[in-house]
């Protein structure tokens, strides 16, 4: 080995708890980095080969009901590759053992042609066999979740009859890979299920012989989506179609691509502060090594290496930590998002989900981290090229240091002679302050995402469960009804209260914007599902206009007062020019609401209700669900306190483990910052440290001297640092927010401690470490040198 | 050099029946073991007392330094024994060395070990706030004659003016005993020459026990006595019937 790397290897032992920090606090950097690029790679690669092997329609639409003749007027639709028609509908089913009841939607599989789209994969057993009249195919998460398989009988409601299914196959299918309740913003595979079966006897069960009600399209290679979706509107309008939509609007589709988009957007921010504070750590050590190195400088450069030499051989040094936190960073990214697809394969249901590495992104991350560190180094490795042999060979000279502004007001009075000693080696060394403050800054920052992210699902799960939904129960029909639907409501058992509301399918308009929701007339002084602002104060249901969630307006660039077209997709499909009454805060899904007589008053008719918000009366709970079980007009039933214990143990899972890797995160980049600063610091005084020793100091007085230093950047790093926090939680809070799932942005004093108690401890356990050498100081051989 | 006088305090009675012994060492050494065995110090025998001053001449690795570090309580011997006035410094822990320092040492080394972050006045100070009755931190600058360089950082100083910077910490907290590693020995003479000229005055009038290790033999004509080391032995120790004024010294 050349004499030069053999001083590099050496040179780097003797700091070798330096180069492990700096390596640590880029591993993070990159690990987040190469764990999100994986990750996109691995559910883009998933979901490419899964949609294409399982022909995942493109464009979708609803109908009331078209006779199956159309198909082939459909089939010749220009654009159009590829058609299924099917029956779609509802049931409720009565599991053994569950008290309440779990509802579902059912599909309808061709009988008399194979399968052209969204084709089941088959997980066990078989499909429905041909005439088969109670055989279903049951999804493979709500199998799972009951322990059902081939042989199992499952008693349900369809359409208002007690049927007896027996379950011959389980299967997944593209277009449920997240398969959750419509508007439900998490899974819960207990207590809803996708169910398939033979078209002509699903068909005869849901009052639709000879005809279908969904239509799944393939767009042939070059058609454009948006014409074929047009035209489909067109001819399915006189069968009550609804606006076809594509996978933008499918809301499994949806889900796993806004999952990627904030995989892809999120990382970015992370990886910058980690990567920047890294190469700073790195800079800051080449530096002291550099200006200690002063005579071997000047002695490599009088036997004759030339500048390039001596900058390549200080460049080496950043890149021996480079390389060694993209090795860190590899491994525990790549071992990260391993971990995240597990907990993926729970959420997204693909027949596999393999972790996928992405390594062009490890490669580009890598470059990044070498890019970041080597311009971080290069002001240090030019002080060692420019340094004139003959000048490095003397000392250097002596230290300047001046009084600190503070000082100069006069307040320096108030400070003792090690506490000065430390101000002015503050203020002397401004980019090494200031960056420590940021390094520890951002340490306090990171844990109060993860404080903020379980407020936030606190405050969510208070608001939508306890302040805006009150009702115990929500149900809905199979098709609207009128007063004998109410009634049926009204008197089932232990119902103590019921609040009605009507929901119509739309297209609301705005300009060039346009959204497919359902408007939601509700009563004008609901008791039980208010509407809320964000204060969680009731926002009264004005006599004209709309409410929307505050996402919708913002998405369809609505502010109150602004024109709204609503184009209604049911009966005579009226169209009514409102306004934007005012917007209303919601976490999960988006909604339109008005009243319900204005809505009525729309739809001409008179008192139709889709279903009814409850409240019940907790003795007769049990009572309330066999009757619900039994009941042939109802479709779907939530509960609220089941939604509210599956959300929470959902979330639950999740934050565990991203709260344990910002911690994680967080200490690393405490420690590896206040024990790089304080390795310096305690090099560059090494001095000053043994002459307070020889004169009498105890090491712990040597040690508070360190200390002060610390003491004053940390407390100028926390205030700013749960600044950066709050700033940082909103970041990311936004950044994930979606129309299916957003968090409110909480910072309460509890996250804000967490996040100080965090940093403390880590700086104090790295300053312990540090500290530990000031016992071992050589004070004699320190003195006796020169400088 | 101000010739003000220093805090009064008796002139010490340096007749030898009548002196206050300080140190006592009997048979110390001092062994580095490592790859090679070092015997830094080996054997030495020495009896120091209030108000003398005492010049350690010796060549590099004569051991004079070692005796000087354990004198001062920054190392302990390896064999032998060493008390201060009653106290045993041979087995003492280091705590109890730190105290000693504090409470008994002045330092006083060749490269003046200034804190670069503090004043002159804040350096005296670092030391005086140690003390239990320190003089001024000012009356330790004005006795070195630094008055009008009190808020100086050491960048802004001379090497001569930092050495009796150096000197003003050492004695502001009116030790017993002055040590001092070759004071001069970054110095030209003229300012070693000042600087002698303090380290004189605190003898002399603080009644200091003095030790100079130098192998500057010039120096020592200013001494009560001289002692010559080789290979970590005491060779000979030398009294001068009269000590020089440092002024008439040259080297």
């Amino acid at each position: 080995m050349h004499p030069l790397n053999s001083k590099l290897f050496r040179d780097l032992r003797s700091i070798k708890g330096q180069v492990i920090a700096v390596a640590l606090v880029m591993a993070c950097g990159l690990a987040v980095l190469i764990m999100a690029r994986s990750l996109v790679r691995s559910l883009e690669v998933t979901r490419g080969e899964y949609y294409r092997e399982n022909r995942f329609a493109e464009v979708f639409a609803d109908l009331e009901r078209a006779p199956n003749a159309l198909r082939a007027r459909l089939a010749e639709l220009p654009g159009v590759s590829a058609l299924d028609t099917r029956v779609r509908g509802a049931l409720i089913l009565d599991l053994p053992g569950i008290r309440e009841p779990a509802d579902g939607v059912i599909y309808s599989v061709p009988d008399d042609r194979p399968q052209q789209l969204n084709l089941l994969r088959l997980r066990q057993g078989r499909l429905p066999a041909l005439g088969a009249n109670t055989e279903v195919v049951v999804g493979e998460a709500f199998a799972a979740a009951h322990g059902f398989g081939p042989g199992h009988e499952i008693e349900a409601t369809i359409y208002g009859a007690r049927e007896r299914l027996r379950i011959v196959g389980v299967a997944l299918s593209p277009e449920f890979v997240y398969e959750a309740r419509p508007g439900d913003a998490l899974p819960d595979h207990r207590r809803f299920g996708v169910f398939w079966m033979n078209e002509r006897r699903l068909a005869s069960a849901l009052g639709l012989d000879g005809a279908f009600n969904n239509v799944v399209i393939d767009v042939a290679p070059g058609a454009d989506a948006r014409e074929v979706m047009a035209r489909l509107d067109e001819l399915l309008e006189p069968y009550g179609g609804q606006i076809a939509f594509d996978r933008g609007e499918q809301a499994s589709a949806r889900q796993l691509s806004d999952e990627i988009t904030i995989l892809r957007d999120s990382s970015v921010a992370f990886v910058a502060i980690f990567l920047g504070i890294a190469a700073f750590m790195t800079s800051a050590a080449l530096t002291r090594l550099i200006r200690l190195q002063r005579e071997q400088i000047a002695q490599l450069k009088a036997f004759g290496y030339g500048s390039l030499a001596v900058g390549a051989h200080y460049f080496k040094f950043a890149l021996v930590i480079v390389a060694l936190g993209s090795l860190l960073g590899t491994a525990l990214g790549l071992s990260m998002g391993r971990a995240v697809t597990v907990v993926y394969r729970r959420f997204f249901l693909f027949p596999e989900l393999d972790f996928h590495p992405d390594w062009t992104g490890v490669l580009v991350g890598c470059l990044i981290a070498t890019a970041f560190c080597l311009l971080g180094v290069s002001g240090a490795v030019w002080q060692a090229v420019k340094l004139h042999p003959a000048e490095a060979m003397r000392p250097e000279p002596p230290a300047h240091f001046r009084r600190s502004p503070i000082e100069r007001l006069g307040l320096h009075r108030l400070a003792s002679p090690t506490m000065r000693m430390a101000l002015r080696n503050l203020e002397r060394k401004p980019w090494q302050s200031f960056f420590t403050v940021l390094g520890l800054a951002l340490a306090t920052a990171i844990p109060i995402v993860p404080g903020a992210m379980r407020d936030g699902i606190a405050y969510l799960m208070d608001f939508q469960w306890s302040q805006a939904q009150r009702q115990d129960a929500t149900v809905s029909f199979i098709e609207p009804g009128s007063a004998s639907a109410w009634s049926a409501v009204d008197n089932l058992p232990g119902v103590l209260a019921a609040e009605i509301f009507r929901g119509v399918p739309t297209r609301l308009q705005h300009g060039h914007l346009e959204r497919r929701v359902t408007v939601m007339g509700l009563p004008r002084n609901a008791r039980l599902n208010r509407l809320l602002d964000a204060r969680g104060r009731a926002v009264g249901m004005p006599a004209d206009g709309l409410l929307l969630s505050a996402k919708l307006a913002e998405v369809l660039r609505l502010r109150p007062g602004d024109p709204i077209r609503v184009e209604v997709q049911e009966g005579n499909r009226p169209v009514l020019d409102t306004v934007l009454a005012g917007t209303i805060t919601d976490f999960s899904g988006v909604g339109a609401y008005m009243d319900i007589d204005a809505l009525r008053r729309l739809m001409r008719e008179g008192g139709t209700i889709s279903g009814a918000h409850l409240m019940l009366d907790h003795a007769r709970h049990d009572d309330f669900l066999a009757a619900v079980k039994k009941s042939p007009r109802i479709g779907a039933l939530l509960l609220t306190a089941s939604a509210r214990e599956s959300f929470a143990e959902t979330t639950a899972e999740v934050m565990g483990t991203v709260q344990a890797i910002y911690l994680a995160f967080a200490v690393v980049v405490a420690f590896g910052v206040v024990y790089n600063g304080a390795r310096i610091a305690l090099s560059e005084r090494t001095r000053d440290l043994a002459t307070l020793r020889v004169v009498g100091f105890h090491p712990r007085d040597v040690a508070a001297v360190l200390v002060g230093e610390l003491v004053v950047l940390t407390a100028i790093a926390i205030p700013f640092g749960l600044y950066l926090g709050g700033r940082l939680a909103r970041l990311v809070i936004e950044l994930s927010s979606t129309e299916t799932v957003r968090l409110p942005l909480v910072l309460d004093a509890r996250s804000y401690a967490t996040a100080v108690l965090v940093v403390l401890v880590s700086s104090a356990l790295s300053f312990a470490v540090v500290s530990r050498r000031l016992h071992n100081l050589n004070m004699l051989s320190v003195l006796n040198a020169r400088d | 050099m101000s010739k003000d006088a220093f805090p009064s305090s008796p002139a010490p009675d340096t007749r030898p029946a009548h002196r206050e012994r300080l140190f006592h060492a009997r048979g110390i050494s001092k062994i580095y073991s490592g790859e090679v065995e070092v015997r830094a110090l080996d054997g030495v025998d020495l009896e120091l007392f209030r108000g003398e001053l005492v010049v350690l001449l010796g060549a590099s690795g004569s051991g004079k330094s070692t005796l000087l570090n354990i004198l001062g309580g920054l190392d302990v011997p390896t064999e032998g024994t060493l008390h201060y006035r009653d106290e045993d410094l041979t087995h003492a822990d280091a705590g109890a060395l730190t105290d000693f320092r504090r409470e008994v040492v002045g330092f006083i080394f060749q490269f003046y070990n200034l804190i670069p972050s503090l004043t002159a006045r804040e350096n005296v100070a670092l030391i005086t706030e140690l003390a239990e009755a320190p003089m001024e931190p000012d009356e330790a600058l004005r006795l070195v004659d630094l008055a009008d360089r009190m808020d100086h950082f050491p960048s802004q100083m001379s090497g001569g003016q930092q050495q009796r910077v150096a000197i003003a910490r050492a004695i502001a907290k009116r030790p017993e005993v002055l040590l001092c590693d070759e004071p001069t020995g970054a110095l030209d003479i003229n300012t070693g020459i000042t600087v002698l000229e303090a380290i004189e005055q605190v003898n002399r009038d603080l009644g200091t026990l003095v030790i100079i290790i130098t192998h500057n033999a010039s120096i020592a004509d200013m001494a009560d006595r001289v002692i010559h080391l080789r290979d970590g032995r005491i060779t000979e120790i030398h009294e001068n019937a009269v000590r020089l004024p440092v002024r008439s010294l040259s080297w």
